[in-house]
């Protein structure tokens, strides 16, 4: 599968959760709509958004998505029509919402992100684990093996549901003492 | 793969690896494992789209109601038609479910309840959809935040996956003096690693210093590992562990609880146990910090200076400037509260600051549960607070996110004894500077980023 589309370059390290989306904007109970909101805590954040209304692909600088667990981060970039976000690192709880919601989070270097920066579009294959700039230039990355599965399906309920009668077995093997127990 | 008895006791492992192995149902691809969830804490703004997903596609069977427990916290009460439909989306849930809710009246910070009503045990995993559920580390438990798919996940099949963090060992030596508190020794963990330092690893602590460490205190410290980007922080549980728990409500008396006791005692670190990384801190060293810029990791000692290698991005959005002493920086507002430092334990080291003195600017005091309140209360802390001017308020996350009471005007200047400095994070445009609540509340009486022995000088000259 490959992702093809325009890039919202945002220059920027440790783009945080409170950034992408503010706490004021967490007051609802559903995953959509949330669109609107993207990036309403970051300084420049609306008229990046403006001069980049078609982006499909954020490139961005290290430790992105860090702070809060607020979901609400990816489901705001799902809403604004994201698919995937490059940077050269990502907080861990943003990384797993990405894949759960279906945003591909691709890890590259630090001199890949300096000149996807400034392409204005990306093609991103999923299978191949490449990224491919319109000037020929390619730059290789790994999916993590399991979760990618759930950027296809957004199956990561799916994947857990099948999984709960071996959970309760093991459950009462705990129960009953037959694990390896910690001491 | 299982390992056989023998395989786990010829190899030392690390506190954090006995848990893990204790919980691994299943390992998955790419270093990826299920893992089992033996405590859920649910709050109201990241649990009900999970519960919504588990109700349409699930038919509303979630694996174990008796593993969950819910608490409104963030904007409790309510604080218009949206808050309060996302506090009855939890409470009918709960309700609907039997699960154990904690609500207005009983409820608090979610990190500052599940404790205090003794739901975290030492060695047990616990998971909520809230980065800060690391402060459940203290107790010697595997505390995980994740998103809310993670945990509705964990609602349906009672398990995360989680990717295998490396652990880096961090072993605190002497004791903390010269003011220096827990807050200062989190701060100083995060300035060391630096923002992201932690990133795919479970801080450890060790040393000899843990024992001199209240639960409070230990709650402070693993609160903040989420800020070094660490997967979570833990600490082996030890006799101030077992006293905290001892006669807590949810767990047992008598023979029952002592039994219990006797299995967490085995949970300790093996002594030739291998680590990831080794991060070695001497508390004695340690000095009260203040955070100068936008993450919490741009921190410095009170008596220092904006670095001069400082980013720009940071000093633009604080309006500040390299060499600039931290002690000559004017503050609008103080909050003393989160689940950093909201305990009996923050608010009496507040009180002893504000004891007989007047605050010089709009100061606002949140425990950080209704429990806490109370128990303030008895020992007249609200009296200390509203005597030197300040709100007291009822439990609550509060100010600390910027969502309910308590929100920066653009450019206001906050001292604060939260966690995060992020931009926009106390109010759109707000500016937050992290300390203890002893230095908070120093800095709300002058006005200004300030530490308490400057005000037992200014007590001496007066005198
Ligand atoms: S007190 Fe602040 S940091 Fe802690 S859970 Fe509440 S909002 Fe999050």
């Amino acid at each position: 599968m490959t992702i093809e589309g325009n890039v919202l370059p945002l220059d920027r390290a440790n783009v945080d959760t409170d950034q992408i989306i503010p706490a004021h904007y967490l007051t609802g109970i559903e995953t959509t709509g949330l669109g609107k909101h993207l990036f309403a805590g970051m300084t420049g954040g609306a008229e990046l958004l403006a001069a980049h209304p078609d982006a499909s692909i954020l490139v961005t600088r290290e430790n992105f998505g860090c702070g809060s667990s607020r979901e609400h981060a990816a489901w705001s970039l799902v809403d604004r029509g994201f698919r995937a976000v490059v940077a050269p690192s990502f907080a861990r709880i943003f990384f797993e919402n990405a894949y759960n919601n279906g945003i591909a989070p691709i890890v590259v270097d630090d001199a890949a992100i300096d000149a996807l920066l400034a392409a204005p579009r990306l093609q991103i294959d999923l299978e191949a684990e490449t990224v491919l700039a319109p000037d020929g230039a390619t730059f290789g990355f790994t999916l993590d093996p399991l979760r990618k599965q759930f950027l296809f399906s957004g199956g990561y309920m799916a994947f857990l549901a099948a999984k709960r009668d071996a959970v309760r077995t093991w459950l009462q093997r705990r129960a009953k003492g037959q694990l390896v127990q910690e001491t | 793969m299982e390992m056989s008895r023998s395989d786990l006791q010829s190899k030392p492992r690390s506190l954090f690896e006995k848990v893990w192995d204790a919980h691994v149902v299943e390992e998955l691809a790419g270093g990826n494992a299920l893992v089992f969830v033996d405590k859920i804490v649910a709050h109201e703004i990241t649990t009900p789209q999970g519960a919504f997903e588990i109700e349409r596609r699930y038919e509303d069977k979630l694996f174990d109601p008796a593993r969950i427990i819910a608490i409104n916290d963030h904007v409790s009460p309510a604080k218009d038609t949206e808050t309060a439909i996302q506090a009855k989306v939890l409470r009918d849930w709960a309700k609907r479910h039997g699960i154990v809710l904690y609500d207005i009246g009983q409820n608090g910070i979610c990190h500052v309840v599940a404790p205090e009503r003794g739901h975290v045990e030492p060695g047990s995993t616990m998971a909520c959809g809230d980065s800060h559920t690391c402060t459940l580390g203290a107790f010697g438990a595997f505390a995980l935040g994740v998103g809310t798919t993670a945990q509705g996940g964990a609602m349906l099949a009672g398990c995360l996956i989680v990717q295998r963090p490396k652990v880096m060992r961090v072993t605190l030596d002497g004791r903390l003096q010269h003011g220096a508190t827990a807050k200062d020794l989190a701060l100083t963990v995060v300035a060391t690693l630096g923002f992201k330092g932690g990133t795919g690893y479970v801080l450890e602590y060790a040393g000899d210093a843990l024992a001199t460490l209240s639960m409070d205190e230990r709650m402070t410290v693993c609160n903040m590992a989420i800020e070094a980007g660490a997967t979570t922080g833990l600490i082996g549980p030890d006799e101030t562990t077992f006293s905290y728990l001892r006669g807590r409500e949810n767990q047992p008396t008598g023979d029952a609880f002592e039994r219990k006791v006797d299995g967490w005692r085995e949970l300790a670190a093996d002594p030739d146990a291998v680590y990831d990384r080794e991060v070695r801190i001497d508390l004695s060293a340690l000095r009260p910090m203040v955070s100068w810029g936008t993450n919490p990791g741009e921190a410095v000692p009170i008596d220092g200076a904006v670095p001069a290698n400082a980013d720009a991005g940071s000093l633009r959005y604080m309006d500040l400037e390299p060499g600039r002493a931290l002690r000559s920086i004017p503050i609008d507002q103080a909050f003393i509260g989160s689940c950093t430092n909201s305990r009996l334990s923050d608010l009496r080291a507040a009180a002893e600051v504000l004891r007989g003195r007047t605050v010089s600017i709009p100061t606002i005091v949140t425990p950080g549960s209704q429990a806490v309140k109370r128990a303030a209360e008895r020992e007249g802390l609200h009296d200390v607070f509203q005597d030197a001017g300040a709100l007291w308020t009822h439990s609550s996350c509060g100010p600390c996110l910027g969502m309910s009471m308590g929100v920066l005007a653009p450019g206001a200047r906050c001292i604060s004894s939260t966690n995060r400095n992020f931009p926009g994070r106390m109010g759109t445009g707000g500016r937050v500077h992290l300390a203890s609540p002893a230095v908070v509340a120093a800095s709300a009486v002058l006005g200004r980023i300030a530490s308490p022995d400057e005000l037992a000088v200014e007590a001496l000259a007066a005198g």
